[in-house]
Formats: C-alpha cells, sequence, structure tokens
C-alpha cells in the first residue's frame, strides 16, 4: 500500500477493534491496565458530570424557592381561596430554622397550597421538612430546639418539591390568630413569585471563573494522564506488531482502539459513579450545600460533549504520546531524548496567559467575552506553569550527583525518564498553583466583602426583642433571661407609645403618637448623644428629616402625654397622664447595640416614668452578655430563644457579629471547599494508581536489585526520593506560579494582598498528599520486591 | 512457491556495498550478500561482528548507511514506510531469540495476526493459524497466552506466525538462542523443513555450527564484512 492511500473503513474498523483486544486481553495486568485507565478516566468523567451539573444544581434550589413564593406586594381581595400567610423565622446553631403560619379564609379545603403541602395543617398543626424532623428527633434538637415547638403537633412532612434542599429546615403551621391588617400577614390568593436576582459584582464573577478552570483543570490533566497508564508496555506490543507487518498507521490506529476501551470503560465507570454519587446527594451536606439527586442533571450539551470529547481526548492524547515514540520492529525508542525538552513552546503559552491577564487586566467587566478570556488566559497560565515542570525536573535532575545509593538509585533513574515521574506530579502542580491563586483572590474579595454590620459587641453578644403587654413584661422577659444557663447578665430598656394631650386626629383618623424609651442613664448614654444624664432626665429627639409642619412639637414641663392612649381614638378613654417635669433636652439619637438606630421621641428615666406604666405595645430590648466561647454559651443563646414559641412574631433574637459577608461570598465560599475537598481527593486517586503504575513497569528492575542483596530500606527510600524530587520542584513551581497568577487576578481587580502566607496550606496540603501517596504504594512496593518478579520474562 | 522473479543475479535477494554505523562503531563495512530462493543461508560470526544488522538491513527494518538491497529487484531504501511494512507482512517473516510475541493475543491469535493485518477473516486466519500450529506440533498450546507456554512451545508458535503468510523470505536472528539443545534442534528440524516445504528462503543468524548446519550454505561476518564460506554455488 502506498503513502496516501485511502484507508477503507474496514480495515480501520479491523484495527480498531485489534486494539480493542489488546486492551481486554492480556490476563491479569492486561485487565489491572484496563481497569487502572478506565478508574481513572471514570473519576474524571464522575467530576465533570457533577460539574456540569453545577447551573441545575444551582439554580433548581431557586426555582423551588420562587414556586412557593408570593407577590407580598400585591394587593389581594379576600376569596373562598386566599390564605393568611405569617412569616417566622428562628436560628438554631447557626441555621435558619423557618416557618409559615397559614390560616385559611374561606373553606379549608379550597385554600391555595404551597407545593408540597397537600393539605393546610389545622390550628395547633405542623408540617416540618424532613431534615427538621430529623433534627427534632436528636437529642440536642429535643433539647434546646423542641421547645420552640411546644404547642405544635408535627403531623406531617413537607414534600421535596416544596424545599430548596434536602437539608432545609422549614416548617408550615395551621393558625386560627392571624388578622389580615397586621404588618406581619399577607393574603396570599396563590404561590409562585419570582424576584430579580442580585447580579454578582466583577470580583465575585472573577472568583468564580477562575475557581472553575482552577477545579476542572486537574480534572482535564488528569484523565490525559490515566490514558496513559501503561503506555511502555503498549509501545512494546506494537514494536511486536510492526515486526509481522503493521506500518506506522496501522500501529496508531490500534493504538487508538485500545486508548478508547479504557475511555469508553472510563464514561461508562464515571457515570454509573456519578449516578450513584447522585443517589446518595440527599445524605451529602458538603459546607451546607445539600441537594436532591433530580438537582444533578448534567445538560443535555454538557453531557454530549462529555461523551464525545473524553474518548476523543483519550485517542488524541495517546497519538501526542505516539509522536514521541519511534515503534520499530526491533522496539521502542524514544526521540528528543537526547536533545532535551524544548522550553520555546512552555514560555510560551506561560507567556500568552500573563500577557492575556496583563491586557484584560482593570478592563475586566465581569460579563461576556470578558468571562472566556479571563478563563482561557487563566487556563494558558496554569498550563503553562505546568508545562514548565517537566524541563526543570530534567535540567535539576541532570545537576544532581553523588548522595547515598537510594538518592544515586533514584537520582539515575530519574535522569533517564524523569517524564513519567514530572506527569504524575503535574496534576498537583496545577491544582496546588491554581489553589495558591485562587487563595490569594478569595482572601482579597474576603476582605472587600466583609463589611461591619454595626453591631456593637463590646456592648452586647446577643440582643432580644420582645414585643411585651406592659413595662412590667419587659422587667419579667430580663429576669427571665439572666436566670438562663449561659447568660452573664442581662438589662435593656422599654419601648412603648404616648399620646400628647393636645394631639388632634389627623387626615387618616388616628393620633400622631410618640415613641416613649424608659432606660437607665448609662443606656441612654449609649443610645443618645448626650453629655450628662441623672436620674429623672428627660429627653427628646426629633427626626431631622421629617418636614417642617409635621414635627412634633418639642415637650415642655407640665406638659402631659396619655400612656393608655389608642391613637385611633378621637378621645382618651380612661386615661394614665405622665406630666413632664423639669427641662426637657433635645439629643440627637446613636444606634443600639444592634446597629439599629435608636427610635425617635421620648427618653427619660426610670425615676421619672416607671416602666410598668408603659401599656398597649410596648416592647421590650434586652441587651445580654453571655458567658465566654463556647458549648455552654451557644446553649444559652439557645434556650433565650426557647423562651418564645416560635411562631411568636414580636419575639427575636440575635447574636452580634462584627463583620458579615453576603450570601452570594459565603454560597461561593462553601462550593470552593467542597470543590477542592473533592479535586484533592482525585488527585490523590490518580496518584496512588500512577505511583502504582510506575510500580508495575519497574517490577522487573526493582527484583533484579533485590536479588542483588540491596536492602528493601534502600529501595524504599529510592523510590521515596523518585517521588519527593519531582514534588519538591513540582510545589516550589506551583508556590510561585501561583503567587504570580494571583498578583496578576487582584490586580485584575483591584485588590490587595490580604496575606502572603495564604499557599502555606495549599503547599501543606499538597505535601500531606504526597506522604499519604507513598504510604498507600509502599504494600505495592514491598510486594514486588520479591525476587519472584523476574519471571516477569 | 510458484512465483520465482529474481534479480538479475538470480538471487531472490542481495545487499551490496552495505555501511552502517552506530555512532563511532562500524556495524557493516562494505557488505555483501545473496539468497536464492528457497535457500537456507546461515550468517555466522563473533559477538558484535555485526550479523543481526545485516539480518535487519536486509530485511529493510534497518536501513544502511550507504549500499543497497534488492528484493526481487526492487530497491528496499527507496520503498516507503508502508511498502516495506506490506512486504514485512506477505513476503517476509521473522523468527528472534525471544518469540516476539503479543502477550494480550492466544498462540492462535498471534499465529493469525499476520493474516489478519492483511484483511483476512478471523475465522480463515485462525483456521490457518491452527494448521501451522498443528503441523509445528504446539497444537495443544493454540488458545494459551505466550506467557503461559514453554520457550520450546513459543518459539515454534514465532516459526507458525513467521510462515503462516507463506513468505518467500524467513529471517531467524538466534532462533535457538534461548532454548536447550533438545528443543534448539527440534525448533531447527521443524523450521528447516516448513521453510523447505513451502520454498521460503531462511536467513539464519546464529553463532552456533550446530545450528547453522541445517544451512545449504554458511556465511561468516567479520569486521563488518560478510564472507561466503562456501561460495555461492549455484547462484548464477
Amino acid at each position: 500500500m502506498s503513502a496516501g492511500t485511502r484507508v477503507p473503513l474496514g480495515q480501520w474498523a479491523r484495527e480498531l477493534l485489534l486494539g480493542a483486544r489488546f486492551a481486554v486481553s492480556g490476563g491479569r495486568a492486561g485487565w489491572t491496565r484496563t481497569l487502572l485507565t478506565s478508574f481513572g478516566v471514570g473519576l474524571g468523567v464522575a467530576v465533570l458530570l457533577l460539574a456540569a451539573s453545577v447551573p441545575t444544581a444551582l439554580t433548581a434550589g431557586d426555582i423551588r424557592k420562587d414556586n412557593r413564593d408570593w407577590a407580598s406586594s400585591e394587593e389581594v381581595e379576600k376569596a373562598e381561596h386566599t390564605v393568611l400567610l405569617s412569616w417566622v423565622y428562628t436560628e438554631f446553631r447557626d441555621e435558619t430554622v423557618s416557618g409559615r403560619e397559614l390560616q385559611a379564609e374561606g373553606d379549608p379545603d379550597k385554600a391555595v397550597l404551597p407545593p408540597g403541602v397537600d393539605k393546610l395543617p389545622a390550628p395547633g398543626e405542623a408540617l416540618v421538612s424532613p431534615a427538621l424532623r430529623d433534627l427534632l428527633d436528636t437529642e440536642d434538637g429535643r433539647k434546646y430546639l423542641q421547645p420552640r415547638f411546644d404547642g405544635l403537633t408535627i403531623t406531617g412532612t413537607v414534600g421535596d418539591q416544596g424545599l430548596s434542599g434536602p437539608s432545609e429546615l422549614l416548617f408550615y403551621s395551621g393558625s386560627d390568630e392571624l388578622e389580615a391588617d397586621s404588618g406581619h400577614v399577607w393574603r396570599v390568593s396563590g404561590f409562585g413569585h419570582s424576584e430579580p436576582s442580585n447580579p454578582l459584582s466583577v470580583a465575585l464573577v472573577a472568583l468564580v471563573v477562575v475557581m472553575l478552570v482552577v477545579l476542572l483543570l486537574p480534572i482535564a490533566a488528569f484523565i490525559a494522564t490515566a490514558v496513559r497508564f501503561g503506555g511502555e508496555r503498549r509501545d512494546q506490543r506494537l514494536a511486536a506488531l510492526r515486526l509481522v507487518g503493521a506500518d506506522n498507521a496501522m500501529t496508531r490506529r490500534v493504538a487508538a482502539g485500545e486508548s478508547l476501551v479504557g475511555a469508553v470503560f472510563g464514561l461508562a465507570l464515571g457515570s454509573w459513579l456519578f449516578l450513584l454519587g447522585r443517589s446518595q446527594a440527599r445524605s451529602i451536606d458538603l459546607y451546607g450545600i445539600g441537594l436532591f439527586p433530580s438537582d444533578i442533571a448534567p445538560g443535555f450539551l454538557f453531557t454530549l460533549l462529555i461523551v464525545v470529547l473524553v474518548p476523543a481526548c483519550a485517542v488524541g492524547v495517546t497519538q501526542l504520546a505516539l509522536r514521541k515514540v519511534v515503534i520499530s520492529p526491533l522496539g521502542v525508542a524514544r526521540e528528543g531524548v537526547d536533545r532535551g525538552r524544548r522550553l520555546w513552546w512552555r514560555l510560551a503559552t506561560l507567556l500568552l496567559g500573563v500577557v492575556l491577564l496583563f491586557v484584560l487586566g482593570p478592563r475586566f467587566s465581569g460579563g461576556g467575552a470578558d468571562i472566556w478570556l479571563l478563563a482561557g488566559s487563566v487556563m494558558l497560565t496554569l498550563v503553562g506553569v505546568t508545562s514548565l515542570l517537566p524541563w526543570v525536573v530534567e535540567r535539576v535532575v541532570d545537576r544532581l550527583q553523588g548522595g547515598s545509593l537510594s538518592w544515586q538509585l533514584a537520582t539515575r533513574r530519574l535522569q533517564l525518564n524523569s517524564g513519567l515521574a514530572a506527569r504524575a506530579v503535574s496534576g498537583v502542580t496545577l491544582a496546588v498553583a491554581g489553589a495558591v491563586a485562587l487563595q490569594m483572590l478569595y482572601s482579597s474579595v474576603q476582605r472587600e466583602d466583609e463589611r461591619d454590620t454595626g453591631m456593637d459587641t463590646g456592648q452586647a453578644d446577643v440582643t432580644v426583642y420582645s414585643g411585651v403587654e406592659g413595662g412590667s413584661d419587659g422587667e419579667r422577659l430580663a429576669g427571665q433571661i439572666r436566670e438562663l444557663d449561659g447568660v452573664r447578665s442581662a438589662h435593656g430598656y422599654l419601648t412603648g407609645e404616648a399620646v400628647h394631650e393636645k394631639t388632634r386626629v389627623n387626615e387618616y383618623d388616628v393620633r400622631e403618637s410618640v415613641t416613649f424609651t424608659v432606660a437607665d442613664c448609662p443606656t441612654l448614654r449609649y443610645l443618645l448623644k448626650i453629655d450628662s444624664c441623672a436620674d429623672g432626665s428627660t429627653y427628646f429627639a426629633l427626626d431631622p428629616n421629617l418636614p417642617k409642619d409635621e414635627r412634633p412639637k418639642v415637650p415642655a414641663a407640665g406638659d402631659r402625654y396619655d400612656l393608655r392612649a389608642d391613637p385611633e381614638k378621637a378621645r382618651p378613654e380612661n386615661p394614665d397622664w405622665w406630666t413632664v417635669r423639669g427641662k426637657v433636652e433635645q439629643a440627637r439619637v446613636g444606634q443600639d447595640a444592634s446597629g439599629s438606630q435608636a427610635p425617635y421621641g421620648l427618653y427619660t428615666t426610670p425615676d421619672a416614668l416607671a416602666p410598668e406604666r408603659l401599656g398597649g405595645e410596648a416592647a421590650a430590648h434586652v441587651q445580654v452578655r453571655m458567658v465566654a466561647d463556647g458549648a455552654g454559651r451557644a446553649d444559652g443563646v439557645e434556650r433565650i430563644r426557647n423562651l418564645a414559641p416560635i411562631t411568636d412574631p414580636s419575639f427575636s433574637v440575635q447574636e452580634l457579629r462584627s463583620k458579615a459577608q453576603s450570601d452570594e461570598f459565603t454560597v461561593l465560599s462553601n462550593a470552593l471547599m467542597a470543590g477542592s475537598v473533592l479535586v484533592m481527593l482525585l488527585i490523590g486517586g490518580s496518584m496512588v494508581v500512577s505511583t502504582l503504575e510506575q510500580l508495575r513497569e519497574r517490577r522487573r528492575q526493582l527484583s533484579v536489585l533485590v536479588a542483588f542483596g540491596t536492602k528493601r530500606s534502600t529501595l524504599g527510600a529510592s523510590v521515596l526520593w523518585q517521588t519527593a524530587i519531582p514534588v519538591g520542584l513540582g510545589l516550589t513551581l506551583a508556590t510561585a506560579g501561583g503567587l504570580g497568577l494571583g498578583l496578576l487576578l487582584l490586580r485584575m481587580i483591584g485588590g490587595g494582598v490580604a496575606d502572603w502566607w495564604a499557599f502555606l496550606p495549599m503547599v501543606g496540603m499538597g505535601l500531606a498528599m504526597i506522604a499519604l501517596v507513598t504510604l498507600a504504594s509502599l504494600p505495592a512496593l514491598w510486594r514486588m520486591m520479591r525476587p519472584d518478579g523476574l519471571r516477569t520474562e | 512457491m510458484t512465483e520465482t522473479t529474481t534479480g538479475a543475479t538470480g538471487a531472490l535477494l542481495s545487499a551490496t556495498a552495505l555501511r552502517k554505523t552506530y555512532g563511532a562503531t562500524a556495524a557493516l563495512d562494505g557488505a555483501d550478500f545473496q539468497i536464492r530462493a528457497g535457500e537456507i543461508v546461515a550468517v555466522m560470526g563473533p559477538s558484535g561482528s555485526g550479523k543481526s544488522t545485516l539480518l535487519h538491513c536486509l530485511a529493510g527494518i534497518v536501513p544502511p548507511d550507504e549500499g543497497q538491497v534488492h528484493y526481487q529487484g526492487r530497491e528496499l531504501s527507496g520503498l516507503s514506510d508502508a511498502e516495506r511494512s506490506a512486504l514485512r507482512r506477505g513476503a517476509f517473516g521473522f523468527v528472534f531469540q525471544f518469540g516476539q510475541l503479543v502477550p494480550e493475543l492466544s498462540c492462535v491469535e498471534n499465529v493469525a495476526l499476520p493474516l489478519r493485518l492483511t484483511g483476512v477473516d478471523r475465522k480463515t486466519a485462525e483456521g490457518r493459524a491452527a494448521e501451522w500450529l498443528e503441523r509445528l506440533e504446539v497444537a495443544d498450546v493454540a488458545r494459551k497466552r505466550p506467557g503461559q507456554v514453554s520457550g520450546g512451545q513459543g518459539q515454534r508458535v514465532a516459526i507458525a506466525r513467521a510462515l503462516v503468510a507463506t513468505p518467500r523470505v524467513i529471517f531467524a536472528d538466534e532462533p535457538t538462542g534461548a532454548l536447550d539443545s533438545l528443543n534448539g534442534e527440534r525448533v531447527m528440524e521443524l523450521l528447516t523443513a516448513a521453510a523447505r516445504d513451502t520454498g521460503a528462503a531462511v536467513v539464519l543468524v546464529t553463532h552456533e555450527t550446530r545450528v547453522a548446519a541445517y544451512s545449504d550454505r554458511d556465511v561468516v561476518v567479520r569486521d563488518g564484512k560478510a564472507r561466503d564460506v562456501a561460495g555461492m554455488a549455484g547462484v548464477a
């Protein structure tokens, strides 16, 4: 057959099948090799399918949330099917437990139902999410959460379609006490409402893009490594084929057929692993990200790409590997060994990535083509850094001399062929370089994203707000809190409404009231911007934003306020008059410990106005000091929350934190942690596989050395050196490359370096992984050192 | 054996003034060689004399630095890789010291391999392979893999593979080098008998006179030059 002759399709198929035959025959060794490849590709495919499911996974929960939401701004007329709804929530151990009280306005059987609810719960009954049911069944839940649910009988669970995810803590309870006109009650005629979501900031977009590249690139590298498992044996096999008359093109087709089998098995295994993991999704809660199995659905296009690209990649990598090998009928010779590895294309790749990032720099808009440009340039930079590794390893090991026998064995072996070792480490280098850059970006964005909450943790650890019937209830609440375990001190102030005796009924048929705040002097000094305070002092804080004609009259000595007045009644009935005594000083308001602005109105001390006289819609604000950090403190907070039923909308407990982060950032941070764990597990697995593969290739040499009388410890040390040298170089390169990439990314988002040493945990993780991989491969090493390995001929 | 096209000299395969160096070492230094159809020629010489290099050049596996190799009048160095591969599939057969069998395939599949590479269907190819295994007295190992058979059996399988496509020339490089004398003799008997039956020429590289005794003619390679010991009797 002359060169350039078209090869019949049948011959193609025959040669591909012959290759496939090689992949599945060859006894235990052949199967082991194919299984290793399939396992490697399978792990990669499983992660790729998982990554392809991210868009659905991210939106599925939101869609279900939208489906159970209601239009809170719409005016809805009462009807047979309308329900009154009150939204309540509490926290338990930093997790939110939210609930909706429902009350049919007409026939309960005709009432609209939220998704996941089959029947409106009757008053006193509740439907809970499975996660909440399980939580309430735990000892901790029974002790510290159940008291809030006392009075509610759990009669069933909320269906999956009504939950954002399997770990959501949600309940629906029935009520007969909701009133349509109350501030916290909505009339709902149907469920399903979508609010536009806030777009991510440029920095967060950059973080997301870099995160995806950094997490997915090692997977691609891993697949490329996996399809090269058993490369040396394959080359020898192809040489035998050449001897019996296969030409170069035939051997390439046979090799393609062989690698296709590993890739196709890998696809099948990966799909199975993915489906297995997916079926367990409900029980997996990685850093708060819980999903239903149906949420993890890779898009059709992504799936198609994976199904086509993975085998194509396997064939491509094999063909690339074969380009460096001359397979003659007499055996195999590697090209370019004498010439040494070329530096130019490695540097060119790196430089192209760096230049693109530099040019993109502060122009990055966070959308459109910029996203692809950023992904491409980060990919080029990381690939450039990683591709330098084989060159660096080759140059460095060439200069290594002398040393102990184990060192000598290791360095000579590396000098002979450093490519295999460098390739095995390239996944770690890629992952660590990416992780270092990502960590730098992450720390900087975290610092930028962190905002002051305005909460004053120097003043209180927890604030409690509760509507009370009168001032004495407020006192009682503070006393109850003080009695709880875990609480060090509790004191607070009361607010209530009173009406000036001369206030007239306005156009809305109400008399405007004034907020009264009764607190001791230290608290008043905190709430108001005043220089001095004495028992009996009275202050008035005017809202400067009110138009002049609407501003209330500043009270003067002798003015009278009705503490029991109902503002909706034109005249006081059974009034409880409080008379202003002494001078009323004007003051400006400050903030309370929770960062909320103190109310405008009249402020005085208990000496001037006994708290129990405040009636009607009074509220207690209690500032609580907890014991030092620890379980006692956390339990104490839950005990405070248990002072009121979960359905009491007027009772809220807030733990004060001086810093807070946006929800998007928290989700990203969780996703990053979950992704890093997966990638590290994958790389660890791949390294074990490739180390075993290397050992298998060298079984005979190891046996020969043992037969000579070489100590096992010497060989063990030499294997360790052989891993440690490329790993050391890889981690150094990864750190330098990662820091450089990190700086370029920070320049792009205009951020600064938050922590120069942020790379240390990544490098530590890399080192720990190497140690684990070496430990995991030791048993196989000992087995292969047996002299019977000599029988491999 | 029907086709007898030969070169001008009547030789099926001939080499003239072959020169091949590896680094500073000259493996061949002006070697000449000829073989007629059906002839068995032993190439002898001490280790490192260049006899294996001569065989590789003759088979078109290694290109000589200088000189020419002609097979049926066609110069091998003028052929493409695909054309030389086609020659190895159809016209040449190989038996080396270690069988060079593919460990993943069973013995019968190994023997059928050259046929399958030329497009013969599996059933026919394996049928013919089985016949050859039978003839070489290793039919019982047909379904075994090379790793599961003895050295002597492996070499017989390799001979079967070399003969299955009815080649014109068999290149045998130390075919008994890894065998004990009894097995070695049996392998040589089978190889030469089969070659004579099919009319194939055999280029037999060996350093053992005992093995060379099976040949029609001996060529000694020394210092890169080939010298015909018994003269080219019968070659026109």
